[in-house]
């Protein structure tokens, strides 16, 4: 399991910035020409997020939205950097007999923070592969779709697609008369064969800011204004939620 | 058809318990990334963390870490949290009276029955007469609760507004709130279809 994860993190080979320099340096950064970003403030929204709480709002968004998201790839990797350097940090902590007691529990919460912060990349990822293979067939007949996704994400809803056209045909449609050996027909009264977003589903949207005004379903007018909270199917606030006016909660 | 829902199931990417919803130990992850403020019981130098810097912790002065690490070192004996201001009888009290006297939700923090907890549960020692506080916290819940129930009236299949209402309460009534607006969308969206 250890193994799995820590070649899968670094697999994408990335140069590793001098990160544990600054951590090890901690103390003498005071001066203030490293740029370590100071800790928001506890009720403080929105405004310069970190890293990690964008991160966090993203994958809030992936599980609650129905349709597949643009995929946050620049950020995952940024993230996934720091997660390797705060590990080697770790690592080299740790080999060292001299640790003090204070150095200790840094060890110990920087472990604990990129555990945490591998369970959000993880269940991230998860939630996409989740839509991918559900709507596997619908993104490949769909161009704007696969822009969403990043590179070896559409090229594992294509061969998600193919296998399992594959397996249906030789399993049991090879032996079905021609005209209903189809996976993508349409008759109608009938939902289409290709699983599509459902993008009427309802989701409950928090306003991060004044948001321009939207088209609800019953043909009146919602401005949100900064903290608002609704429950409106998503295909209304679906631009919202593009530009980052809105989260879902 | 048939073989598609076969597809769902056997899909394995997200269990199903987490495909419509997130759970309530997902929520106090995400809560738990705010800061607090505590009384270490340990000095550390300023360290960057991925959340951020954090320190320099010298006792006994005060520092603003997030939860998760107040937790931390609280469950070694080596800080005290301060309860934020909204984590008081008083406070509470004061919310309750109002939730129980307007129509309102009152205004309490979007994560606060999560860090509620998280605090009362290895910190309760450093909350002020911490029975009481659960015990308004229990009240405002389900004071709450019952407002949320009567909003399902007001449920249409186009919008309703749910000032207020916290990221715990949402994620309660999700399933049922969703499945409902689905519901009644399809029974509008009918006469126009074909």
């Amino acid at each position: 399991m250890e193994d799995d994860d820590d070649n899968f993190f670094s697999s994408l080979n990335r140069p590793v910035n001098n990160f544990q320099n600054r951590l090890r340096n901690a103390p003498v950064d005071d001066d203030g020409d490293v740029p370590i970003r100071d800790a928001p403030l506890f009720f403080q929204e929105d405004e310069d997020e970190t890293p990690l709480q964008q991160l966090i709002r993203h994958w809030m968004n992936e599980r609650h939205a129905p349709d597949i998201l643009p995929t946050e790839e620049d950020l995952l990797s940024r993230l996934l950097d720091h997660i390797r350097s705060q590990s080697e940090t770790v690592q080299l902590l740790r080999s060292d007999p001299s640790s003090s007691e204070e150095e200790h529990f840094r060890i110990m919460l920087a472990q604990t923070e990129v555990e945490r912060v591998k369970f959000i990349v993880r269940s991230y990822l998860r939630t996409r592969l989740f839509k991918i293979e559900k709507y596997a067939r619908f993104i490949m007949t769909n161009p704007e779709v696969q822009q969403r996704l990043s590179e070896s994400e559409t090229d594992h809803a294509r061969r998600f697609a193919r296998l399992t056209d594959q397996h249906f045909y030789h399993s049991v449609l090879q032996s079905l008369p021609d005209t209903q050996q189809t996976l993508d027909d349409q008759p109608p009264f009938v939902p289409p064969m290709v699983t599509e977003p459902e993008k009427t589903r309802a989701v409950f949207v928090h306003a991060r800011q004044n948001c321009a005004p939207v088209r609800l379903p019953d043909g009146t007018g919602l401005e949100m204004q900064k903290g608002h909270i609704s429950l409106t199917p998503y295909a209304t606030v679906e631009q919202l939620i593009a530009r980052g006016e809105v989260e879902l909660v | 058809m048939i073989f598609y829902t076969c597809i769902a199931d056997l899909v394995m990417a997200l269990p199903q318990s987490l495909r419509s919803s997130v759970t309530p130990l997902e929520l106090e992850l995400i809560a738990s990334e705010q800061l607090v403020e505590i009384v270490p019981l340990i000095s550390m130098e300023k360290t960057a963390f991925i959340s951020g810097a954090y320190g320099p912790l010298r006792p006994p002065n005060k520092s603003r870490i997030p939860l998760w690490m107040a937790t931390n070192l609280k469950q070694k004996k080596k800080c005290q949290i301060v309860p934020p201001d909204w984590l008081s009888v008083d406070f509470l009290q004061d919310r309750l009276n109002q939730e129980t006297s307007q129509q309102e939700f009152s205004n309490l923090p979007f994560r606060f029955t999560e860090i509620a907890k998280v605090i009362l549960d290895v910190a309760s020692d450093d909350v002020e007469n911490a029975d009481k506080v659960r015990s308004l916290l229990k009240d405002l819940r389900e004071a709450r609760q019952a407002k949320s129930r009567d909003g399902l009236q007001k449920l249409d299949h186009s919008e309703l507004t749910l000032s207020n209402l916290c990221a715990m309460e949402i994620n309660e009534i999700r399933p049922f709130f969703v499945q409902a607006m689905g519901v009644l969308t399809q029974l509008v969206r009918e006469p126009t279809a074909e």
